[in-house]
């Protein structure tokens, strides 16, 4: 876990690395999309550019806001959670659930991401925490997650039906400054995303629970001697795992529109995908990796046909992590 | 009476009471018909309308079966395709096992590849896909699979008579196209684009989009720069929510500018779709002559049995269910490889025409041998060899206050 740490804390000797290493990742980033984004405005024009850098800021709240619980869990429990995407979907659900009872729709979905929160705690209470007693690997806990992924997924269909359903909220409204459009609640996605993601990472890195949990990821059994209590450190990310992904969830659909049982896992792979490429483990890395993806997505579809639009984002996930093995925000520690 | 006439009459009433007892003893055919329908999925609004269609054929037929004397009578087992090619074939071979002779269905042609490659084919199944896209005939199905639906290369022509409607004329007229990844959209986008470049007009695109990406405003932009003369948006109802919604907020959409194809037809626009991405727009989908007394009696069956209104498609499903009865009937038999075999023989050009509205006297003759030219609902099929109808009828439609209303109907042909 490396948050709210400086990434490059550590990096060995070595000439190419330490250079790359001296440069902060997030003014290392920042200078290539601006370059990236200066480049393709002399390409294709300040209009086009800007829209589509709007519309891949969009797709970075998504991914950012989607990940930040995923790497959270990773980064401190070495689980591979392939269960989160569907835990996205279990916040929209429960949101159309209440609503169903009467509750409006944002109440409803305040309630649903408290519900989620307490889902994923529960779970950990049911599956993890033996799991964890009993020592098991990586490997089988990845598996557990699948098979968990499955459980939720179907048990959603079961109850709520496969049928894509609408969720009701004005997807149309968006906010117009010149020739620029983005959706309301696009914004709002954005906004609430990078919010979230900075207020994870400065609770990770100021907060005595904060201190606890990367004491934890560093090393969890000198964290317990150290007097740490870290089962309700454990407990505490998974309440904020869970909530996090309903949150997500929630957000998620009401800027699409409409979704089905399936949405939170189609989304799954560009989560793992930003928060790999981001540095795993790391909350800035969710937000830095959703934003790479996001942006050189929407912006291949300035050179490219948009059908090559998800190939894009792998093939940079690619790249990125030949270059930086540990994704961007682990770049010094790539050989530590 | 002589004793010479005498033994002639017994003689002919014995030949008689042989020939009746002969009739009476000949085995019932009983076929069972697989009903794979989406029922969930991306085109999940289809399944229902599906399913009833071919109900009704099969309570029709038999009715029609029974009264004409025709000791052939079917039944129907259903699946879910779900919209995925491996649910399907898993679906299809379910059917299969509870004995389905015949598969009507899927809508979804890398599902109809998935079983035809995997299962029918080798079973000389038929299977009457309602997936309309010419990927299809790109296996070698060993004449297993018929279309009563009309193939995209018809609808293109269809489209691109709805467009100069619209416009008046090709020539000059900029053609913005989109469509969801999918051989469906691919095949009708490549068609489209020839057809319409071929009388002078210039084409946009086309923007491909993957169904499950997370944003669409990037291509809906796309769609709308250069203010085209019109768009064409091939696409799934799932997807259009989102992507309809992306092109309204793009600020510089205008819907009645959109022509859509039969996917994205709907009696009435459902409530995920953003009413604005439709209203006013045009499209085409797979019609019937609604004047014939054959449309008629189907609207009468539909009306009669309640429950879904009707959908794209619908009437064909109907003749699809209609004609594997017939060709049971001609074979004598529920084997799937007789009633493949006896398909050419009950839509025969220049044999006597039945319709749905003697469809007992159809039975009668094909039970006797004799080939017929069974006209549909929607109309006459006269198969091509690999199994697509030469002819089709399309409804062009317009969305007026969230409803669709047919403005005219076209007749395209290969």
């Amino acid at each position: 876990m490396t948050v709210g740490r400086k990434a490059a804390s550590g990096a060995p000797a070595g000439a190419p690395e330490r250079r790359l290493a001296d440069i902060p990742a997030a003014a290392w980033l920042a200078v290539v999309l601006v370059a990236a984004a200066l480049v393709m405005t002399i390409a294709r024009g300040p209009v086009a550019v800007g829209q589509t850098t709007l519309n891949g800021l969009v797709a970075a709240g998504y991914f950012s806001l989607g990940a930040v619980g995923l790497t959270l869990v990773f980064g401190t429990l070495r689980i591979i959670n392939f269960a989160h995407g569907d835990l996205l979907t279990l916040g929209a659900y429960l949101t159309f659930g209440i609503s169903a009872l009467g509750l409006p729709f944002w109440p409803a979905a305040a309630l649903a991401i408290v519900l989620t929160a307490l889902i994923a705690f529960a779970l950990d209470r049911i599956i993890w925490e033996p799991m964890r007693r009993a020592r098991t690997s990586t490997l089988q806990l990845f598996l557990v997650a699948i098979g968990l992924a499955m459980v939720i997924r179907y048990s959603i269909q079961f109850f709520a039906g496969s049928q894509v359903r609408a969720v009701g909220q004005d997807v149309l409204s968006s906010l117009s400054v010149g020739p620029f459009h983005l959706g309301t609640l696009q914004a709002l996605v954005l906004v609430v995303g990078v919010a979230a993601v900075a207020l994870v990472g400065v609770a990770l890195a100021f907060t005595r629970f904060g201190k606890q949990i990367r004491a934890l990821a560093d090393n969890m059994a000198l964290a317990e001697i150290s007097g740490i209590d870290t089962l309700r450190a454990v407990r505490l990310i998974w309440l904020v795992a869970g909530g996090l992904a309903g949150l997500a969830g929630v957000l998620y659909a009401a800027a699409i529109g409409s979704v089905n049982p399936n949405f939170g896992f189609f989304i799954l792979l560009s989560l793992f995908t930003a928060a790999v490429l981001g540095g795993i483990g790391n909350a800035y890395g969710a937000l830095a990796g959703g934003l790479v993806i996001g942006l050189a997505q929407e912006w291949s579809t300035l050179f490219f046909n948009a059908r090559w639009k998800p190939v894009v984002g792998f093939a940079i996930l690619i790249v990125i992590l030949l270059i930086m093995p540990r994704g961007i925000f682990g770049v010094g520690r790539a050989r530590s | 009476m002589t004793r010479r006439y005498f033994f002639l009459a017994a003689g002919a009433a014995v030949a008689l009471a042989f020939g009746f007892s002969a009739a009476e003893a000949a085995d019932p055919v009983s076929v069972t018909i697989g009903k794979l329908l989406e029922l969930t999925g991306p085109l999940s609004e289809n399944g229902p309308s599906q399913d009833k269609a071919v109900t009704i054929a099969i309570d029709y037929a038999n009715q029609a079966a029974a009264a004409a004397g025709v000791p052939v009578k079917a039944t129907a087992v259903s699946a879910d395709a779900q919209g995925d090619p491996q649910a399907a074939l898993s679906a299809a071979r379910a059917l299969v096992a509870k004995g389905a002779s015949a598969i009507i269905g899927p809508s979804i042609t890398p599902e109809s590849i998935a079983i035809a490659n995997g299962l029918t084919i080798q079973k000389k199944i038929t299977l009457w896909p309602v997936g309309t896209s010419m990927r299809l005939r790109t296996i070698k199905d060993e004449g297993t699979i018929f279309r009563t639906v009309p193939p995209d290369s018809l609808q293109a022509y269809a489209l691109k008579t709805a467009l100069i409607d619209k416009l008046g004329d090709a020539k000059g007229k900029l053609l913005s196209i989109a469509y969801r990844n999918e051989p469906y959209g691919e095949g009708l986008s490549k068609d489209l684009t020839a057809a319409w470049t071929a009388k002078g007009g210039k084409v946009q695109g086309p923007v491909v989009f993957d169904p499950a990406q997370a944003t669409f405003d990037s291509e809906a932009q796309q769609v709308v720069d250069n203010n085209p003369d019109a768009y064409v948006v091939i696409d799934y109802p799932d997807t259009f929510a989102k992507f309809g919604a992306a092109l309204v907020r793009t600020g510089k959409y205008d819907a009645t500018k959109l022509v859509v194809p039969d996917a994205l037809a709907f009696s009435t626009v459902p409530t995920n779709i953003p009413p604005q991405a439709l209203e006013g727009a045009r499209g085409t989908r797979g019609g019937s002559d609604v004047s014939t007394e054959a449309y008629k009696l189907f609207d009468q069956l539909w009306q009669k049995a309640g429950g879904v209104e009707h959908f794209a498609l619908d009437a064909n499903s109907f003749d699809s269910a209609t004609l594997v009865i017939l060709a049971a009937a001609a074979a004598h038999s529920p084997d799937p490889a007789a009633i493949a075999a006896k398909i050419h023989d009950i839509t025969k050009p220049g044999a006597t025409k039945y319709s749905p509205t003697n469809l007992g006297e159809a039975l009668k003759a094909v039970w006797g041998g004799q080939p017929i030219d069974y006209v549909g609902v929607a109309g006459a099929f006269e198969f091509a060899a690999n199994g697509d109808p030469t002819i089709s009828r399309f409804d062009i439609y317009e969305y007026k206050s969230g409803k669709l209303n047919v403005i005219k109907q076209i007749d395209a042909a290969k």
